[in-house]
Protein backbone atom coordinates (compact mmCIF):
# COMPACT_ATOMS: atom_id res chain seq x y z
CA UNK A 1 0.00 0.00 0.00
CA UNK A 2 2.94 2.48 1.52
CA UNK A 3 5.42 3.01 -0.93
CA UNK A 4 8.71 6.01 -1.38
CA UNK A 5 7.12 6.27 -4.50
CA UNK A 6 3.77 7.00 -3.65
CA UNK A 7 5.17 9.71 -0.85
CA UNK A 8 7.25 11.71 -3.65
CA UNK A 9 4.16 11.42 -6.08
CA UNK A 10 2.42 13.30 -3.39
CA UNK A 11 5.00 15.54 -2.23
CA UNK A 12 5.67 17.35 -5.33
CA UNK A 13 1.84 17.20 -6.44
CA UNK A 14 1.72 19.01 -2.98
CA UNK A 15 4.32 21.71 -3.63
CA UNK A 16 2.25 22.48 -7.01
CA UNK A 17 -0.87 22.79 -4.99
CA UNK A 18 0.80 24.75 -2.42
CA UNK A 19 1.55 27.01 -4.58
CA UNK A 20 -1.84 27.02 -6.24
CA UNK A 21 -2.50 27.81 -2.21
CA UNK A 22 -0.10 30.76 -2.41
CA UNK A 23 -1.59 32.01 -5.15
CA UNK A 24 -4.99 32.67 -3.90
CA UNK A 25 -4.46 33.41 -0.15
CA UNK A 26 -1.80 36.47 -1.46
CA UNK A 27 -4.55 38.90 -1.78
CA UNK A 28 -5.60 38.00 2.13
CA UNK A 29 -2.27 38.15 3.37
CA UNK A 30 -2.47 42.11 2.03
CA UNK A 31 -6.17 42.45 3.34
CA UNK A 32 -5.81 40.96 6.59
CA UNK A 33 -2.13 40.66 7.19
CA UNK A 34 -1.36 43.97 6.48
CA UNK A 35 -4.17 46.38 6.70
CA UNK A 36 -5.57 44.03 9.86
CA UNK A 37 -9.36 44.19 7.93
CA UNK A 38 -11.26 40.71 8.99
CA UNK A 39 -11.84 39.40 5.32
CA UNK A 40 -13.51 36.56 5.61
CA UNK A 41 -15.53 37.43 2.87
CA UNK A 42 -12.01 37.03 0.61
CA UNK A 43 -12.75 33.76 -0.54
CA UNK A 44 -16.27 34.70 -1.82
CA UNK A 45 -14.46 37.10 -4.32
CA UNK A 46 -12.48 34.23 -5.31
CA UNK A 47 -14.71 32.07 -6.37
CA UNK A 48 -17.23 35.47 -7.59
CA UNK A 49 -14.21 35.64 -9.63
CA UNK A 50 -13.89 32.04 -10.99
CA UNK A 51 -17.48 32.05 -12.30
CA UNK A 52 -16.45 35.67 -14.03
CA UNK A 53 -13.29 33.17 -15.60
CA UNK A 54 -16.40 30.95 -16.36
CA UNK A 55 -19.12 33.47 -18.08
CA UNK A 56 -15.80 35.13 -19.97
CA UNK A 57 -15.21 31.61 -21.24
CA UNK A 58 -18.15 30.97 -22.74
CA UNK A 59 -17.20 33.42 -25.06
CA UNK A 60 -14.27 31.67 -25.97
CA UNK A 61 -11.83 33.52 -24.08
CA UNK A 62 -8.70 31.71 -22.76
CA UNK A 63 -9.07 31.36 -18.76
CA UNK A 64 -5.91 32.98 -17.98
CA UNK A 65 -6.74 36.01 -20.18
CA UNK A 66 -10.41 36.03 -18.68
CA UNK A 67 -8.34 36.32 -14.98
CA UNK A 68 -6.30 39.15 -15.78
CA UNK A 69 -9.54 41.11 -17.21
CA UNK A 70 -11.19 40.51 -14.45
CA UNK A 71 -8.36 41.82 -12.26
CA UNK A 72 -8.68 45.57 -12.61
CA UNK A 73 -12.58 44.99 -12.66
CA UNK A 74 -12.17 43.55 -8.58
CA UNK A 75 -9.47 46.04 -8.02
CA UNK A 76 -12.17 48.22 -8.79
CA UNK A 77 -14.85 46.23 -6.69
CA UNK A 78 -12.41 46.05 -3.74
CA UNK A 79 -11.69 49.76 -3.78
CA UNK A 80 -15.65 50.43 -3.11
CA UNK A 81 -16.04 47.16 -0.82
CA UNK A 82 -13.43 49.04 1.57
CA UNK A 83 -15.08 52.46 1.22
CA UNK A 84 -18.23 50.80 2.27
CA UNK A 85 -16.64 48.93 5.28
CA UNK A 86 -14.86 52.29 6.26
CA UNK A 87 -17.79 54.54 5.74
CA UNK A 88 -19.61 52.26 7.92
CA UNK A 89 -17.55 50.17 10.15
CA UNK A 90 -14.18 50.74 10.63
CA UNK A 91 -14.65 55.04 10.80
CA UNK A 92 -17.14 54.05 13.70
CA UNK A 93 -14.12 53.20 16.55
CA UNK A 94 -12.00 50.40 17.97
CA UNK A 95 -14.98 47.63 18.08
CA UNK A 96 -14.49 46.98 14.08
CA UNK A 97 -12.85 43.74 14.19
CA UNK A 98 -15.94 42.04 15.27
CA UNK A 99 -18.28 43.96 13.70
CA UNK A 100 -16.17 43.87 10.71
CA UNK A 101 -16.05 40.28 10.45
CA UNK A 102 -20.33 40.32 10.87
CA UNK A 103 -20.54 42.64 7.63
CA UNK A 104 -17.86 40.51 5.70
CA UNK A 105 -19.57 37.16 6.37
CA UNK A 106 -22.97 39.36 5.51
CA UNK A 107 -21.16 39.99 2.20
CA UNK A 108 -19.51 36.58 1.36
CA UNK A 109 -23.69 35.30 2.03
CA UNK A 110 -24.82 38.01 -0.71
CA UNK A 111 -22.23 36.90 -2.90
CA UNK A 112 -23.30 33.25 -2.73
CA UNK A 113 -26.75 33.80 -3.16
CA UNK A 114 -25.74 36.10 -6.00
CA UNK A 115 -23.87 33.41 -7.82
CA UNK A 116 -26.67 30.64 -7.43
CA UNK A 117 -29.45 32.90 -8.80
CA UNK A 118 -26.96 33.87 -11.80
CA UNK A 119 -25.49 30.45 -12.27
CA UNK A 120 -27.35 27.78 -10.33
CA UNK A 121 -25.87 25.35 -8.15
CA UNK A 122 -23.82 23.24 -10.73
CA UNK A 123 -20.69 22.81 -10.55
CA UNK A 124 -18.91 25.03 -13.64
CA UNK A 125 -15.43 24.41 -15.07
CA UNK A 126 -13.95 25.73 -18.08
CA UNK A 127 -11.85 24.33 -21.09
CA UNK A 128 -7.81 25.55 -22.23
CA UNK A 129 -5.36 23.61 -23.94
CA UNK A 130 -3.51 23.14 -20.65
CA UNK A 131 -6.77 21.68 -18.51
CA UNK A 132 -6.84 17.50 -18.61
CA UNK A 133 -3.05 17.55 -19.74
CA UNK A 134 -0.04 16.30 -17.71
CA UNK A 135 3.86 16.18 -18.42
CA UNK A 136 5.76 13.11 -17.44
CA UNK A 137 9.30 13.85 -15.50
CA UNK A 138 11.24 10.73 -14.93
CA UNK A 139 8.35 8.46 -12.75
CA UNK A 140 5.71 11.32 -12.17
CA UNK A 141 2.71 12.44 -14.04
CA UNK A 142 2.49 16.15 -12.93
CA UNK A 143 -1.11 17.88 -14.48
CA UNK A 144 0.08 20.80 -16.54
CA UNK A 145 -2.60 23.14 -14.88
CA UNK A 146 -0.75 22.85 -11.83
CA UNK A 147 1.88 23.95 -13.50
CA UNK A 148 -0.02 26.94 -14.71
CA UNK A 149 -0.77 27.69 -11.00
CA UNK A 150 2.66 27.22 -10.22
CA UNK A 151 3.76 30.10 -12.58
CA UNK A 152 1.14 32.46 -11.37
CA UNK A 153 1.74 32.08 -7.55
CA UNK A 154 5.48 32.96 -8.30
CA UNK A 155 5.06 35.41 -10.51
CA UNK A 156 2.19 36.90 -8.24
CA UNK A 157 4.22 36.45 -4.74
CA UNK A 158 7.49 38.16 -6.43
CA UNK A 159 5.41 41.60 -8.45
CA UNK A 160 3.81 42.01 -5.03
CA UNK A 161 6.88 41.64 -2.98
CA UNK A 162 8.64 44.01 -5.33
CA UNK A 163 5.48 46.52 -5.31
CA UNK A 164 5.21 46.67 -1.22
CA UNK A 165 9.26 47.21 -0.92
CA UNK A 166 10.44 49.39 -3.58
CA UNK A 167 7.69 51.59 -3.96
CA UNK A 168 6.60 54.71 -2.14
CA UNK A 169 2.86 53.64 -1.71
CA UNK A 170 3.53 49.90 -0.93
CA UNK A 171 5.84 51.12 1.93
CA UNK A 172 3.02 52.93 3.42
CA UNK A 173 1.26 49.96 2.71
CA UNK A 174 3.48 48.09 5.36
CA UNK A 175 3.24 51.05 7.57
CA UNK A 176 -0.44 51.80 7.66
CA UNK A 177 -1.46 49.21 10.15
CA UNK A 178 1.19 49.96 12.57
CA UNK A 179 0.22 53.35 12.96
CA UNK A 180 -2.31 55.61 11.12
CA UNK A 181 -1.13 59.03 12.69
CA UNK A 182 2.99 57.99 12.20
CA UNK A 183 1.82 57.53 8.40
CA UNK A 184 -0.25 61.12 8.56
CA UNK A 185 2.98 63.05 9.59
CA UNK A 186 5.01 61.36 6.49
CA UNK A 187 2.32 62.88 4.46
CA UNK A 188 0.55 59.93 3.35
CA UNK A 189 -3.20 59.63 3.85
CA UNK A 190 -3.73 56.36 5.38
CA UNK A 191 -7.47 55.87 4.19
CA UNK A 192 -6.48 56.34 1.19
CA UNK A 193 -3.77 53.88 1.18
CA UNK A 194 -6.11 51.45 2.73
CA UNK A 195 -8.51 51.74 -0.03
CA UNK A 196 -6.03 51.71 -2.44
CA UNK A 197 -4.71 48.21 -0.71
CA UNK A 198 -7.74 46.48 -0.95
CA UNK A 199 -8.15 47.55 -4.52
CA UNK A 200 -4.88 45.20 -4.75
CA UNK A 201 -5.62 42.47 -3.05
CA UNK A 202 -8.96 42.55 -4.27
CA UNK A 203 -7.16 43.01 -7.77
CA UNK A 204 -4.99 39.43 -7.42
CA UNK A 205 -8.48 37.46 -6.89
CA UNK A 206 -9.63 37.76 -10.76
CA UNK A 207 -6.14 36.03 -11.16
CA UNK A 208 -6.57 33.69 -8.52
CA UNK A 209 -10.15 33.45 -9.21
CA UNK A 210 -9.11 32.02 -12.85
CA UNK A 211 -6.69 29.68 -11.39
CA UNK A 212 -9.10 28.25 -9.09
CA UNK A 213 -11.55 26.92 -12.02
CA UNK A 214 -8.35 25.93 -14.15
CA UNK A 215 -7.82 23.54 -11.05
CA UNK A 216 -10.85 22.60 -9.74
CA UNK A 217 -14.57 22.42 -10.82
CA UNK A 218 -16.36 25.57 -8.91
CA UNK A 219 -19.36 25.50 -7.09
CA UNK A 220 -21.20 28.47 -5.31
CA UNK A 221 -20.74 27.42 -1.85
CA UNK A 222 -17.15 26.43 -2.32
CA UNK A 223 -15.70 29.79 -0.91
CA UNK A 224 -16.12 27.80 2.30
CA UNK A 225 -13.68 25.41 1.74
CA UNK A 226 -11.14 28.08 1.10
CA UNK A 227 -12.03 29.88 4.38
CA UNK A 228 -9.94 27.73 6.61
CA UNK A 229 -7.28 27.58 3.69
CA UNK A 230 -6.24 31.17 2.93
CA UNK A 231 -6.48 32.13 6.76
CA UNK A 232 -4.09 29.19 7.47
CA UNK A 233 -1.85 30.21 5.28
CA UNK A 234 -1.99 34.10 5.85
CA UNK A 235 -1.24 33.57 9.33
CA UNK A 236 0.99 30.62 9.10
CA UNK A 237 3.05 33.10 6.68
CA UNK A 238 3.38 35.81 10.00
CA UNK A 239 0.63 38.14 8.56
CA UNK A 240 1.87 40.36 6.03
CA UNK A 241 4.68 38.44 4.90
CA UNK A 242 4.54 37.93 1.18
CA UNK A 243 7.19 35.61 0.95
CA UNK A 244 6.19 34.20 3.79
CA UNK A 245 2.69 33.28 2.05
CA UNK A 246 4.10 31.20 -0.18
CA UNK A 247 5.97 29.30 1.97
CA UNK A 248 2.79 28.71 4.22
CA UNK A 249 1.05 27.60 1.07
CA UNK A 250 3.87 25.07 0.44
CA UNK A 251 3.59 23.80 3.87
CA UNK A 252 0.03 23.55 3.67
CA UNK A 253 -0.06 22.12 0.03
CA UNK A 254 2.55 19.37 0.80
CA UNK A 255 0.47 18.49 4.22
CA UNK A 256 -3.12 18.08 2.74
CA UNK A 257 -1.25 16.20 -0.46
CA UNK A 258 0.06 13.78 1.65
CA UNK A 259 -2.64 12.97 4.13
CA UNK A 260 -5.30 12.91 1.18
CA UNK A 261 -2.57 10.01 -0.05
CA UNK A 262 -2.11 7.90 3.18
CA UNK A 263 -5.79 8.87 4.82
CA UNK A 264 -7.96 9.39 1.97
CA UNK A 265 -9.60 12.73 0.30
CA UNK A 266 -12.02 13.05 3.38
CA UNK A 267 -9.23 14.42 5.74
CA UNK A 268 -7.65 16.97 3.73
CA UNK A 269 -10.02 19.65 4.32
CA UNK A 270 -9.58 19.05 7.96
CA UNK A 271 -6.09 19.83 8.00
CA UNK A 272 -5.88 23.74 7.17
CA UNK A 273 -8.06 24.31 10.28
CA UNK A 274 -5.85 21.97 12.18
CA UNK A 275 -3.05 23.65 11.12
CA UNK A 276 -4.38 26.93 11.82
CA UNK A 277 -5.20 26.50 15.63
CA UNK A 278 -2.04 24.60 15.96
CA UNK A 279 -0.15 27.78 14.50
CA UNK A 280 -2.46 30.07 16.83
CA UNK A 281 -1.60 28.34 20.12
CA UNK A 282 2.41 27.56 19.38
CA UNK A 283 3.60 30.42 17.24
CA UNK A 284 1.42 33.05 16.79
CA UNK A 285 3.23 35.60 15.28
CA UNK A 286 3.38 32.93 12.39
CA UNK A 287 6.08 30.64 11.10
CA UNK A 288 7.87 33.39 8.67
CA UNK A 289 6.20 36.63 10.77
CA UNK A 290 8.52 39.33 12.16
CA UNK B 1 11.19 83.48 0.69
CA UNK B 2 9.66 84.76 4.04
CA UNK B 3 8.94 81.92 6.46
CA UNK B 4 6.90 82.23 9.53
CA UNK B 5 5.01 80.32 11.84
CA UNK B 6 2.12 81.89 13.98
CA UNK B 7 -0.16 80.77 16.86
CA UNK B 8 -2.21 83.30 17.90
CA UNK B 9 -4.84 82.61 21.20
CA UNK B 10 -4.74 78.81 20.40
CA UNK B 11 -6.90 76.88 22.81
CA UNK B 12 -7.91 73.16 22.28
CA UNK B 13 -8.94 70.21 25.09
CA UNK B 14 -9.82 66.40 24.74
CA UNK B 15 -13.34 66.06 25.70
CA UNK B 16 -13.75 68.16 28.88
CA UNK B 17 -10.08 68.32 29.60
CA UNK B 18 -8.18 71.78 28.54
CA UNK B 19 -5.08 70.96 27.41
CA UNK B 20 -4.34 74.08 25.89
CA UNK B 21 -5.74 77.70 26.86
CA UNK B 22 -5.17 80.85 24.81
CA UNK B 23 -1.73 80.01 23.58
CA UNK B 24 0.01 82.69 21.24
CA UNK B 25 3.35 81.50 19.52
CA UNK B 26 5.25 82.56 16.66
CA UNK B 27 8.21 81.53 15.21
CA UNK B 28 10.83 83.48 12.69
CA UNK B 29 12.59 81.71 9.74
CA UNK B 30 15.81 80.11 10.62
CA UNK B 31 15.56 80.51 14.40
CA UNK B 32 15.50 77.81 17.04
CA UNK B 33 12.40 78.23 19.63
CA UNK B 34 12.20 76.14 22.35
CA UNK B 35 8.64 75.44 24.50
CA UNK B 36 10.04 74.71 27.76
CA UNK B 37 7.72 72.64 30.21
CA UNK B 38 7.18 69.82 32.20
CA UNK B 39 4.99 66.58 31.79
CA UNK B 40 1.47 67.49 31.08
CA UNK B 41 1.02 71.06 30.11
CA UNK B 42 0.24 70.75 26.87
CA UNK B 43 3.59 70.90 24.53
CA UNK B 44 2.50 67.72 22.77
CA UNK B 45 -0.72 68.72 21.78
CA UNK B 46 0.24 71.72 21.05
CA UNK B 47 2.28 70.00 18.50
CA UNK B 48 -0.89 67.93 17.28
CA UNK B 49 -2.43 70.78 16.82
CA UNK B 50 0.08 72.26 14.45
CA UNK B 51 0.41 69.11 12.53
CA UNK B 52 -3.18 69.10 12.63
CA UNK B 53 -3.84 65.76 14.31
CA UNK B 54 -5.98 68.11 17.26
CA UNK B 55 -7.87 70.52 16.46
CA UNK B 56 -7.56 73.80 18.10
CA UNK B 57 -11.01 74.94 19.67
CA UNK B 58 -10.15 78.39 19.10
CA UNK B 59 -7.73 80.95 17.63
CA UNK B 60 -5.47 80.45 15.15
CA UNK B 61 -1.96 78.88 13.88
CA UNK B 62 -0.97 80.17 10.02
CA UNK B 63 2.10 79.29 8.38
CA UNK B 64 3.93 81.99 5.70
CA UNK B 65 5.77 80.30 3.31
CA UNK B 66 6.89 82.04 -0.07
CA UNK B 67 4.10 85.20 0.52
CA UNK B 68 1.03 82.62 0.84
CA UNK B 69 -0.81 82.37 4.42
CA UNK B 70 -1.77 79.02 4.65
CA UNK B 71 -4.32 78.44 7.72
CA UNK B 72 -3.43 75.10 9.12
CA UNK B 73 -6.44 74.33 11.57
CA UNK B 74 -7.86 73.76 8.13
CA UNK B 75 -5.83 71.81 6.46
CA UNK B 76 -4.94 68.09 6.60
CA UNK B 77 -1.59 66.38 8.41
CA UNK B 78 -0.89 65.33 4.57
CA UNK B 79 -1.02 68.67 3.24
CA UNK B 80 0.88 70.20 6.19
CA UNK B 81 3.23 67.99 5.65
CA UNK B 82 3.58 68.35 1.75
CA UNK B 83 4.14 72.89 2.99
CA UNK B 84 7.52 71.70 4.56
CA UNK B 85 6.75 71.27 8.35
CA UNK B 86 8.12 67.76 10.13
CA UNK B 87 7.36 66.24 13.23
CA UNK B 88 9.56 64.20 15.36
CA UNK B 89 6.59 62.69 17.57
CA UNK B 90 6.69 62.51 21.35
CA UNK B 91 7.58 58.49 21.56
CA UNK B 92 8.94 58.62 18.24
CA UNK B 93 5.97 56.63 16.53
CA UNK B 94 8.40 54.44 14.16
CA UNK B 95 6.96 51.88 12.42
CA UNK B 96 8.78 49.09 14.70
CA UNK B 97 8.35 46.43 12.12
CA UNK B 98 9.76 47.75 9.24
CA UNK B 99 13.89 48.18 8.81
CA UNK B 100 15.54 51.14 9.65
CA UNK B 101 16.04 52.71 5.93
CA UNK B 102 12.29 51.29 5.15
CA UNK B 103 11.64 54.34 7.67
CA UNK B 104 13.69 56.33 6.40
CA UNK B 105 12.26 56.19 2.83
CA UNK B 106 8.52 56.55 4.47
CA UNK B 107 10.04 60.03 5.88
CA UNK B 108 10.36 60.92 1.85
CA UNK B 109 6.91 60.36 0.71
CA UNK B 110 6.55 64.28 0.36
CA UNK B 111 6.45 64.37 -3.60
CA UNK B 112 8.91 67.89 -2.75
CA UNK B 113 11.51 65.26 -1.07
CA UNK B 114 11.12 62.59 -3.60
CA UNK B 115 14.48 64.47 -6.33
CA UNK B 116 16.36 64.85 -3.21
CA UNK B 117 15.98 61.32 -1.76
CA UNK B 118 19.93 59.73 -2.54
CA UNK B 119 21.37 63.09 -1.19
CA UNK B 120 19.19 63.10 2.29
CA UNK B 121 20.27 59.53 2.80
CA UNK B 122 23.76 59.68 2.79
CA UNK B 123 22.76 63.10 4.61
CA UNK B 124 20.98 61.16 7.37
CA UNK B 125 23.56 58.18 7.32
CA UNK B 126 26.72 60.54 7.76
CA UNK B 127 24.72 62.46 10.57
CA UNK B 128 23.86 59.54 12.41
CA UNK B 129 26.67 55.87 11.43
CA UNK B 130 24.32 53.85 13.44
CA UNK B 131 21.54 53.92 11.11
CA UNK B 132 23.84 52.87 8.42
CA UNK B 133 25.15 50.05 10.49
CA UNK B 134 22.09 48.85 11.05
CA UNK B 135 19.77 50.06 8.09
CA UNK B 136 18.28 46.45 7.48
CA UNK B 137 17.79 46.03 11.43
CA UNK B 138 13.63 45.93 12.76
CA UNK B 139 13.39 49.53 13.98
CA UNK B 140 11.47 48.32 16.80
CA UNK B 141 14.65 45.96 18.03
CA UNK B 142 16.89 49.43 18.77
CA UNK B 143 17.58 50.81 21.56
CA UNK B 144 15.97 54.05 22.56
CA UNK B 145 18.86 56.19 22.00
CA UNK B 146 18.76 54.74 18.39
CA UNK B 147 15.26 54.95 17.80
CA UNK B 148 15.58 58.89 18.68
CA UNK B 149 18.05 59.13 15.80
CA UNK B 150 15.95 57.03 13.64
CA UNK B 151 12.87 59.50 14.20
CA UNK B 152 14.55 62.70 13.54
CA UNK B 153 16.90 61.29 10.42
CA UNK B 154 13.38 60.22 9.09
CA UNK B 155 11.96 64.09 9.72
CA UNK B 156 14.73 65.30 8.07
CA UNK B 157 14.26 62.52 4.83
CA UNK B 158 11.51 65.18 3.80
CA UNK B 159 13.50 68.11 3.26
CA UNK B 160 11.51 70.18 6.10
CA UNK B 161 11.79 73.96 6.31
CA UNK B 162 9.90 74.09 9.65
CA UNK B 163 11.35 70.85 11.94
CA UNK B 164 8.84 70.52 14.89
CA UNK B 165 10.98 68.08 18.11
CA UNK B 166 8.45 66.82 20.88
CA UNK B 167 10.29 65.91 23.57
CA UNK B 168 13.76 64.54 22.36
CA UNK B 169 14.92 63.48 25.02
CA UNK B 170 11.85 61.18 26.83
CA UNK B 171 13.56 57.94 28.36
CA UNK B 172 17.44 58.59 27.46
CA UNK B 173 20.00 58.37 29.38
CA UNK B 174 21.75 62.19 30.39
CA UNK B 175 24.54 61.56 27.90
CA UNK B 176 22.29 60.40 24.79
CA UNK B 177 20.12 64.12 25.82
CA UNK B 178 23.12 65.78 25.52
CA UNK B 179 24.11 64.13 22.01
CA UNK B 180 20.50 63.97 21.00
CA UNK B 181 20.10 68.08 21.75
CA UNK B 182 23.96 68.77 19.82
CA UNK B 183 22.51 66.95 16.81
CA UNK B 184 19.84 68.72 16.57
CA UNK B 185 21.55 72.09 16.64
CA UNK B 186 24.14 70.74 14.33
CA UNK B 187 21.40 69.54 11.80
CA UNK B 188 19.73 73.43 12.00
CA UNK B 189 23.29 74.87 11.22
CA UNK B 190 23.47 72.60 8.38
CA UNK B 191 20.07 72.84 6.89
CA UNK B 192 19.51 76.13 7.94
CA UNK B 193 16.80 75.20 9.32
CA UNK B 194 13.58 76.63 11.44
CA UNK B 195 12.92 74.89 14.70
CA UNK B 196 10.41 74.50 17.11
CA UNK B 197 11.34 72.30 19.80
CA UNK B 198 9.40 71.02 23.32
CA UNK B 199 11.18 70.16 26.03
CA UNK B 200 11.03 69.62 29.39
CA UNK B 201 15.08 69.61 30.41
CA UNK B 202 16.02 73.07 30.42
CA UNK B 203 19.47 73.47 30.67
CA UNK B 204 19.81 70.82 27.36
CA UNK B 205 17.13 72.77 25.73
CA UNK B 206 18.60 76.06 26.10
CA UNK B 207 21.91 74.99 24.18
CA UNK B 208 20.65 75.22 21.28
CA UNK B 209 17.85 77.42 21.38
CA UNK B 210 17.49 81.32 20.54
CA UNK B 211 14.78 81.90 22.60
CA UNK B 212 11.66 80.22 24.10
CA UNK B 213 8.54 80.11 26.02
CA UNK B 214 7.42 78.57 29.45
CA UNK B 215 4.43 76.45 29.09
CA UNK B 216 2.41 75.70 32.24
CA UNK B 217 -0.84 74.45 32.43
CA UNK B 218 -1.65 74.62 28.96
CA UNK B 219 -1.17 78.62 29.08
CA UNK B 220 2.21 80.37 28.45
CA UNK B 221 3.66 81.98 31.48
CA UNK B 222 6.52 83.57 30.25
CA UNK B 223 8.34 84.59 26.73
CA UNK B 224 11.91 84.98 27.09
CA UNK B 225 13.85 86.85 24.15
CA UNK B 226 16.89 85.52 24.64
CA UNK B 227 18.56 82.67 26.25
CA UNK B 228 19.63 85.04 28.97
CA UNK B 229 15.97 86.27 29.43
CA UNK B 230 15.47 82.38 30.12
CA UNK B 231 18.17 81.68 32.22
CA UNK B 232 17.38 84.84 34.72
CA UNK B 233 13.75 84.58 34.64
CA UNK B 234 12.55 83.83 38.28
CA UNK B 235 9.83 81.44 37.36
CA UNK B 236 12.35 79.29 35.88
CA UNK B 237 14.40 79.34 38.87
CA UNK B 238 11.44 77.94 40.33
CA UNK B 239 10.09 75.67 37.97
CA UNK B 240 13.73 73.77 36.93
CA UNK B 241 16.40 74.94 39.60
CA UNK B 242 14.38 74.60 42.64
CA UNK B 243 14.92 78.23 43.66
CA UNK B 244 12.22 79.84 45.98
CA UNK B 245 10.79 82.56 44.41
Amino acid sequence: MFSFELLLDAVVLGLLLGCFYAAVSIGLSVSFGLLDVPHVAHPAFLVLASYGTYFLSEYGIDPIIAGLLLTPVFFVLGLGMYRLYYETFEKRGSDAGVRGIAFFFGIAFIIEVAIILLFGVDQRSVQAPYIGKSIDILSLRIPLRLVVAFIVALLLTLILTLYLSRTFTGRTIRAVAQDADALRLMGANPIATKQWAFGIATGVLGIAGALLIIVQPVEPTLDRAYIGRTFCVVVMAGLGSMSGTLLAGLILGVAESIVLTLYGASWAPAISFAMLLAVLAVRPQGLFGR
Amino acid sequence: MAFKLTISGASASYGAVRALENVTLNVQQGETVVLLGTNGNGKSTLMKCLMGLVRPTAGTITLEADGVTHDLTKIATEDIVALGVALVPEGRRLFSKLTVEENLMLGAYRKEARPAIARNLAFAYEAFPILAERRTQLAGTMSGGQQQMLAIGRAMMSSPRLLLVDEPSVGLSPLLVSQTITKIGELRQKFGLTVLMAEQNFQQAVRIADRGYIIVHGSIAYEGKSVEDLKTNPLVKQLYLGAVA
